[in-house]
């Protein structure tokens, strides 16, 4: 993931204080707000106050979250945290929930759901543990990953959030072929594409006529799904909570 | 034959190999590499053109030295008379044959176990004089050793690091001294530029970075934030023999985004310093962002350059700023001459007369984070530019990237970070990056190519009318410096993160990038050698002999 190296630079750092929880607030809009939202309502990253904690919810659970992110995941390790900037953190995560914040809770059925998610194509582009396609992002853990808000969002509107590693582009060679796809790796000279097909596609920009970055995302707006529908898909894909990515690839590797 | 190369040998061992008059004259040996910026000047510009426009298209691998070290490879390797000198991370120095790439010897400097380091171990690149290299430690030391073995001759203390003072810069050496300045702006330090006696190792002059009590300057800090007010010296200066002057880049006030603590211009935090060489007394000063809060450090290569000025022949210094200006100013006093954007900036509205910016509303960081252009990274950093005599042009890396600024009110402790921010928040926004051809009499663009992301890879200029550079994506590329067409281009597999040498041996140019944890050296195929092109025949009835026996010919 591209977003993690930004990370290199010095964090910040205070002296210990009691006012732990506007550092706590500070060091949480610096590192942190970009994936979990600047309230930590979350956003690419999960809710932290008010929806169910998958990796623990005391503060040793949260500081170790945090210190050693969690692997396979797109959350990082804020090792250079000292123990004080984990107190300020975990604070100020506690004062915008309280211990005993109401959870979000889902009104939808997760067993129907699963069936508007067959449905509807989802696996066409999707993967769900080991079944389905990987043109799109893997949905294995994506009820731990994202608040129930943004998985809304993403299926009724899915353009309105695309995260760079997830961005489509669209080439049209010297022959004039056209080639749609996700962007694995781009650089100076050449573009690697994974296409709908689920095939990488290589491209030397020499050979380019042109070359257009998709504002929209490739995957299609489900405005027309029925509210219920909409609600149990929502239930569906908030239990996903599985094996990590590199987990699966592991079990992949060892039916061989 | 081969007893009269023997005799040879020791002749010339008898005599110091790099007395400082054959620095002064680095330009007239190009086919060595006798500084970290090849000569006093910075031009970075080799009169070698075996390897040119019409044949880089054949340039290809021709050996691999492995350091067996990760991490930020930014060395320059020297080259002497056939005999490269590089530094890897973790306190490694290298001797390598420069034809081959066969080690000859190896160096570790012993970082002591528990060592506070503010910078990494990521280091720049050596020193020679005589026949010694002399080097900058993690720790802040300074160290001298034999070129001919790598044994250590002494080693003395720049600063202490239990200050979290660091050392990362190659050293410059100016007649009997060897010149360095210090790392650790970060971490609360107050720089400062030393010259040790090349001979004892003992200090023959400091420059404070910060001033103290009573100097000049000192009131440009309120109340005791000069104390820890960083200042950082952590790029290698240039030196002017005929006026004795050294330029040094200084680097940026901490805590770097809270600018609330440190009142004033803090000086000379950001600036360009012109000192004695001999004595390591201010000349003049050059400030190009005053009570800076960005973390617009000056450390950029100072250039020198000597160029027809709006009719004048003019001694100059030029330098692209992180700032997100490219800066002519006199180098004999300072006087400033111009300044122009050469990347998107917004901070600036302009210059007064004397050179100072006048600064746009709402350019200071907040709590809740303010977007600006250059980021925090710079427009331009330390890595080399290169002029090219011919074209008459500035080559440099630039980085299209801004970024949001957060500020938070910072409180020191020896050990931490003295940032002042809740550090970088990442966002989507795109950066890029530029090689750009700047005409530095005007400051206006000749050409650009642009890469995919902001590089940090530097460039050199050679007479075979090429600019040679590497940018984040791993690429090592050749140019023409006319046109700027992408002539040449291998993908090395680990983002460039220092600039290119090139050197000749027995009569082949060579090129040489640090890449990832090797060094890649480039030539032409043998076969395009004047003395490949005897009569095919000849060849082909001749004996096949061992490579080795054709080296001693
Ligand atoms: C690059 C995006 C990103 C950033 C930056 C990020 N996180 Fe996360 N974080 C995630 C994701 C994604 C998860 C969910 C991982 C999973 O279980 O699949 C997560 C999970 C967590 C969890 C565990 C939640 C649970 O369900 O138990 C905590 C606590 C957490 N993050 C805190 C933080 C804090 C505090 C910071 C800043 C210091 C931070 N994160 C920065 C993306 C991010
Ligand atoms: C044509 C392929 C395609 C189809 C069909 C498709 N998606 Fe997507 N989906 C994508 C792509 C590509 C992305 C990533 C770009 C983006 O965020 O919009 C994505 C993103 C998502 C995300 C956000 C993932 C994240 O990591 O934040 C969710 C949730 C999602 N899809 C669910 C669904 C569901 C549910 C369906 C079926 C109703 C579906 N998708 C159908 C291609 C598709």
């Amino acid at each position: 993931m591209r977003i993690t190296l930004l990370f290199l630079l010095p964090l910040a750092v205070y002296a210990q204080s009691d006012a732990g929880i506007a550092q706590g607030r500070a060091a949480f809009r610096g590192n942190c707000a970009f994936c979990h939202g600047l309230n930590a309502q979350g956003g690419r990253g999960p809710n932290l106050v008010s929806a169910p904690l998958h990796h623990g919810d005391t503060d040793s659970d949260l500081k170790n979250s945090i210190k050693n992110g969690i692997p396979g995941t797109p959350m990082p390790a804020f090792s250079g945290f000292g123990d004080d900037e984990l107190d300020h953190l975990v604070k100020f995560l506690r004062s915008l929930s309280g211990a005993a914040a109401p959870k979000t809770t889902l009104s939808g059925d997760a067993k129907a759901g699963r069936d508007v998610y067959e449905k509807n194509g989802c696996a066409g582009c999707h993967r769900i543990g080991l079944s389905g396609s990987v043109f799109g992002p893997d949905l294995t853990r994506i009820g731990a990953a994202r608040p129930v808000e943004y998985l809304r969002e993403s299926i009724v509107k899915p353009s309105a959030d695309i995260a760079p590693e997830w961005e489509g582009v669209t080439v049209v060679d010297n022959a004039g072929k056209r080639t749609t796809g996700v962007r694995i790796n781009e650089d100076t000279f050449t573009l690697q594409l994974r296409t709908m097909a689920q095939k990488f596609a290589s491209f030397s920009k020499q050979e380019l006529r042109t070359l257009s970055y998709e504002k929209k995302s490739l995957m299609p707006a489900y405005e027309k799904l029925a509210p219920a529908d909409l609600d149990n898909l929502l239930a569906y894909l908030a239990t996903l909570a599985g094996g990590a990515g590199n987990t699966v690839v592991k079990e992949v590797e060892t039916r061989r | 034959m081969k007893r009269a190369a023997l005799t040879l040998l020791c002749l010339a061992a008898a005599s110091a190999q790099v007395p400082y008059e054959r620095i002064v004259n680095a330009a007239r040996e190009p086919q060595n590499w006798l500084t970290y910026w090849g000569d006093y000047s910075a031009i970075r510009h080799r009169t070698l053109d075996q390897i040119n426009t019409s044949n880089i298209r054949d340039m290809r691998l021709e050996w691999v030295f492995q350091t067996g070290q990760t991490g930020a490879f930014e060395t320059v390797p020297l080259v002497v008379d056939g005999v490269m000198y590089l530094t890897a991370p973790e306190g490694y120095a290298f001797a390598v044959d420069a034809r081959g790439g066969r080690q000859l010897w190896s160096y570790k400097y012993p970082i002591p176990a528990g060592e506070k380091l503010c910078c990494g171990t990521i280091n720049r690149g050596l020193a020679i004089l005589g026949d010694r290299l002399y080097q900058v430690t993690p720790n802040a030391h300074l160290i001298a050793l034999d070129s001919r073995t790598g044994a250590l001759i002494w080693d003395s203390e720049i600063a202490p690091s239990s200050q979290y003072y660091g050392g990362t810069l190659a050293p410059l050496a100016v007649k009997d001294k060897i010149v360095v300045g210090v790392a650790g702006g970060e971490w609360g330090i107050r720089g400062l530029i030393d010259a040790f006696d090349a001979a004892t190792g003992k200090r023959a002059w400091r420059f404070w970075a910060i001033p103290g009590p009573g100097e000049p300057g000192h009131e440009t800090w309120s109340g005791d934030s000069w104390k820890n007010g960083g200042a950082p010296t952590w790029m290698t200066g240039t030196y002017d023999p005929d006026l004795n002057l050294i330029y040094w880049g200084v680097g940026n006030p901490g805590p770097d985004l809270s600018g609330d603590v440190r009142k004033g211009d803090n000086l000379y935090s950001c600036s360009l310093v012109a000192l004695d060489a001999d004595t390591g007394k201010l000349k003049w000063h050059f400030q190009f962002t005053p009570h800076d809060t960005h973390d617009w450090d000056a450390n950029e290569t100072p250039m020198l350059l000597n160029l027809k000025w709006k009719g004048r022949d003019r001694k100059v210094v030029a330098q692209a700023n992180r700032n997100g200006f490219f800066y002519l100013l006199d180098r004999t006093n300072g006087e400033f001459l111009m300044a122009k954007a050469f990347a998107r900036q917004s901070w600036a509205a302009g210059f007064d007369e004397k050179g100072r910016p006048k600064p746009l509303p709402n350019i200071e960081p907040t709590e809740q984070g303010v977007r600006l252009c250059p980021g925090v990274a710079g427009a331009a950093n330390w890595m080399a530019p290169s002029y090219n005599p011919a074209t008459g042009w500035f080559y440099f890396p630039v980085r299209e990237q801004c970024d949001v600024y957060y500020a938070e009110p910072p409180v020191f402790v020896l050990g931490k970070p003295y940032w002042g921010s809740t550090g970088r928040a990442v966002s989507d926004e795109k950066e890029w990056g530029l090689l750009k051809a700047l005409d530095p009499v005007t400051g206006e663009t000749k050409w650009d190519f642009r890469y995919f992301r902001a590089p940090w890879g530097g460039t050199m200029s050679t007479s075979g009318g090429l600019i040679f550079s590497g940018d984040e994506d791993g690429y090592f590329m050749a140019f023409d410096a006319r046109t700027g067409k992408n002539l040449w281009k291998m993908s090395t597999g680990m983002a460039i993160k220092t600039a290119p040498i090139t050197y000749m041996v027995a009569g082949r140019q060579y090129v040489t990038m640090p890449s990832g944890g090797v060094l890649l050296t480039f030539a032409l195929p043998e076969r395009t050698e004047p003395e490949a092109k005897k009569p095919a025949k000849l060849a082909d009835q001749a004996p096949p002999r061992k490579p080795s026996s054709r080296r001693i010919e």
